[in-house]
């Protein structure tokens, strides 16, 4: 799994690299494999200001962008990330005529072509770079991403209506990059894209259930290492099929051997939403207690595989690849009825099928939209499962914010709490 | 003495008990449909013989039950809106329609269908795009609502019935409308105040019921003699949701509040669903695209290659000029309610825009709660101070 993280960072700086000679730069927001596939088939260098807003936080740089915005008067609390790009905006922008503030880590993100947001998961993913014309000339193009509730998606006909929505706008976005990179769409090869895509996700997918085992081969840490290959299709998708094939061997490896992520597997415990970046070393205090993470961040796995070899078009296999992201979950969800949670159904997954003991939640101050479901997903978790959370606040940004020395005062509590629930559990019937 | 029974009177009545005339419909056997954003199409359900009721948020409410299903750090309306009804609050509801307008009425949706067990429950998906692919996905859905409604009710609904209700809303659309003509005098001869308990009334009360009382408002307000006081300001409020006198009252103290441009003012009420063969085309054309709230995407031109900050501010808010020289606005309030990011991101561009054609404007939150009216008094006078001088 090593390589892999080492070849991410590799392509971060290859990138930084380009752009820094003169290639074209495309910001964009995490948009669910839609709209990434299009601009790598068009080799275009993109940037994405979200995970850039957390190295800004995380090499101290942040506090200085987020004053900025708040002086624009940019409410302090929107989205972490989104102020402090728009505060680097309005540096690079209004102070230094468009050069890349000398500060910047990590090379700093350059003006862009044009901005690729997405209305999935929140508003501020594309009200944020619509906010961003206030410093640049940029056009944007704001990803579609239906939602659809869960018992309403099985009305009759819903799920085609979804795809051809988003055909015709991802025809229209294709239409749009044509223009802005000035050249043609070279169809065989987002034809292979996609199909990279779709696979590096699979073997992605694949490697998660090999988790499930007792003990769990791999932490968190290394899925939130391993994922942006998959999620953000960083690095070149033939390199990464092949780390990803190689991490699952090693994974797999492990699982014949027993060896567990951590050295004495005590509890399983499943992590929702965003990790503290800033502070991943809390987890190697955790681990000293025997407590292994299994499983985590929803929005940051693979759909669940799909066999789309028989649709030819494609931009419809993109769309249904990333329509499964959400949607791939509805079926069990109705099965079970739980109807309230698009993005809390998950985790009652999660902690079932890798047999958790418990939960530990991550609610972000600055980042509602992951954090709105989990009193919900913590009532459900209980109540259908028996299964206990520890909700520990947070920010993606404001480091003051996430106090580990207080969290981990928490831990010993919290086992009692785990232990007390294997035994109603095995009351109940359930098998861990 | 003024009759109770009638025109602003009775407004004030209702917005006090707005609950009340739907638990009578319901107890003489109506079905009652809460909805709580202004996206939704009423249209159907008044088609179908439902009664619509917004579910709205109470400032006077301390949210204790929404804390187990809500975090703190989310919209403050969702949250008291959610609370009101795990209180039992809208117990007599047979059933609610929520919509994807924004990210916290989606997410509440999840959590309200989840806590609650209403007979019909529906949820209708919403683009943030006004493309022609998006227009016709909404489309799409407010079909399959139409379809959810009618197995609910076990009727088909007629084409004739629907344009009869898209007739009855536009004429509630064009009565807001003549309401607000009568905020143009100096004094205006309805109250801001006034205003936001009408317009909470006709949210909680069938169509024609609604219109009738328009109509007894408007030939009140037309002939009354005592109108409101006259203030140095005519303010413009912009806002998500600014549906409470109270908080209306803290600007009208110092000010006229001329326009309430938010879902609890002229928003929902500033344009009319056109005539379509296919009446759903109409209303799906109307809602995504005319309602001016900050939740939708707008460009000057939809795709756009190139981008000009002026034509884009034209493109977001330009509709807010031909108000500001009609009702002789003197002064502007971006009245944010805490954690609505649609609107927060609006904040320095709008303010951009004000500055542009010479508005004096200014920013303020609040948390929807009584808590927040004292400092929002101190902010709305230092405001009207600056400006008056």
């Amino acid at each position: 799994m090593y390589p892999l993280r080492a070849k991410v960072n590799e392509t971060y700086l290859k990138s930084v690299e380009a752009i820094q000679a003169g290639k074209p730069a495309v910001w964009a927001m995490l948009n669910f494999y839609y709209g990434d596939p299009v601009l790598k088939a068009m080799d275009v260098e993109v940037v994405y200001p979200e995970n850039y807003g957390a190295i800004a936080a995380a090499m101290g740089v942040a506090r200085e962008y987020l004053d900025r915005a708040d002086a624009e008067g940019f409410p302090t609390h929107l989205c972490g990330y989104s102020l402090t790009t728009l505060g680097y905006a309005s540096r690079m922008m209004k102070e230094l005529k468009g050069q890349i503030p000398p500060e910047a880590p990590l090379g700093g993100m350059p003006k862009p072509l044009f901005l690729m947001s997405s209305a999935a998961i929140c508003d501020a993913r594309y009200k944020w770079f619509q906010a961003l014309g206030r410093y640049m000339d940029a056009p944007v193009w704001p990803l579609e991403a239906p939602i659809p509730g869960i018992k309403e998606f099985f009305i009759e006909g819903y799920y085609g209506r979804m795809v051809k929505l988003g055909v015709k706008h991802l025809r229209d976005f294709v239409a749009f990059v044509e223009k802005m990179v000035g050249k043609k769409m070279d169809w065989d090869k987002l034809d292979k894209t996609a199909n990279l895509m779709i696979e590096v996700n699979r073997v992605w997918h694949e490697i998660n259930e090999l988790r499930k085992v007792n003990p769990c081969p791999m932490h968190s840490r290394d899925f939130w290492s391993a994922m942006p290959a998959a999620l953000f299709l960083a690095g070149d998708l033939e390199d990464s099929l092949r780390l990803y094939q190689d991490m699952y061997k090693e994974v797999k490896d492990r699982v014949n051997s027993h060896i567990g992520a951590v050295p004495n597997e005590k509890y399983r415990l499943v992590f929702a939403e965003l990790p503290p970046w800033h502070s991943l070393s809390f987890f190697d205090k955790l681990a000293e207690r025997g407590w292994n993470f299994v499983i985590e961040s929803f929005g940051y796995h693979p759909p669940i595989p799909l066999d789309l070899s028989k649709v030819s078009d494609p931009l419809e296999r993109i769309t249904k690849f990333s329509l499964q992201f959400l949607v791939g979950y509805y079926e069990d969800a109705r099965k079970q009825n739980v109807l309230g949670g698009t993005s809390a159904y998950p985790y009652l997954k999660y902690a079932k099928e890798w047999k958790c003991d418990g939960a530990i939640l991550h609610p972000l101050i600055s980042c509602r939209s992951a954090s709105t479901h989990l009193p919900y997903v913590s009532d459900m978790l209980m109540e259908k499962l028996k299964v206990p959370s520890l909700s520990i606040e947070g920010d993606i940004v404001d480091l003051r914010l996430f106090n580990p020395e207080d969290a981990l005062a928490k831990a010993e509590p919290f086992e009692e709490s785990m232990e007390h629930y294997r035994k109603v559990r095995k009351q109940e019937g359930l098998d861990w | 003495m003024s009759d109770k029974s009638k025109g602003l009177n009775k407004a004030r009545e209702i917005y006090s008990n707005n609950s009340q005339r739907a638990r009578e419909l319901k107890a003489a056997g109506k079905k009652i449909i809460g909805y709580p954003c202004v996206y939704v199409p009423l249209e159907l359900l008044t088609a179908l013989d439902l009664v619509p009721y917004r579910t709205c948020g109470d400032i006077k409410e301390p949210v204790t039950e929404a804390d187990r299903a809500l975090p703190h750090s989310f919209c403050p309306i969702m949250r008291n809106c959610l609370d009101c009804a795990l209180k039992g609050k809208n117990d007599f509801l047979d059933g609610m329609v929520t919509i994807h307008s924004c990210d916290p009425q989606e997410k509440t949706a999840r959590i309200w269908e989840s806590y609650t067990n209403y007979p019909y429950f529906h949820f209708i998906d919403m683009p943030v795009t006004v493309r022609p692919e998006a227009l016709e996905y909404f489309k799409s859905q407010l079909n399959d609502f139409r379809k959810t409604l009618e197995a609910f009710t076990g009727k088909k609904l007629p084409k004739d019935k629907l344009e009869a209700a898209i007739k009855s809303y536009n004429q509630q659309r064009t009565l807001v409308r003549e309401l607000y003509e009568l905020t143009k005098p100096s004094p205006p001869r309805i109250s801001g105040t006034e205003i936001v308990q009408v317009v909470k009334a006709l949210t909680s009360l069938p169509v024609s019921e609604g219109n009738d009382l328009l109509t007894e408002v408007i030939g009140e307000v037309k002939s009354r003699t005592d109108v409101p006081e006259k203030k140095l300001t005519r303010l413009l409020i912009w806002s998500s949701t600014l549906d409470d006198a109270d908080i209306m009252q803290v600007f009208e103290d110092k000010a006229n509040v001329v326009m309430n441009e938010s879902c609890g003012g002229i928003r929902a009420y500033r344009a009319a669903v056109k005539s379509t063969y296919d009446p759903l085309e109409g209303l799906a054309s109307y809602y995504l695209n005319e309602i001016t709230c900050a939740r939708t995407f707008r460009q000057a031109t939809p795709g756009e290659t190139g981008k000009d900050y002026a034509r884009d501010l034209q493109s977001r808010f330009g509709y807010l000029k031909g108000i500001i020289r009609d009702w002789k606005i003197s002064g502007a309030v971006m009245l944010l309610v805490r954690y609505c990011d649609p609107f927060a991101f609006e904040m320095p561009s709008l303010k951009d825009y004000f500055d542009s054609i010479g508005v004096p404007s200014t920013y303020i939150e609040y948390d929807y709660t009584t808590g927040a009216l004292a400092p929002l008094r101190t902010r709305a006078e230092a405001f009207l101070e600056t400006i008056s001088q």
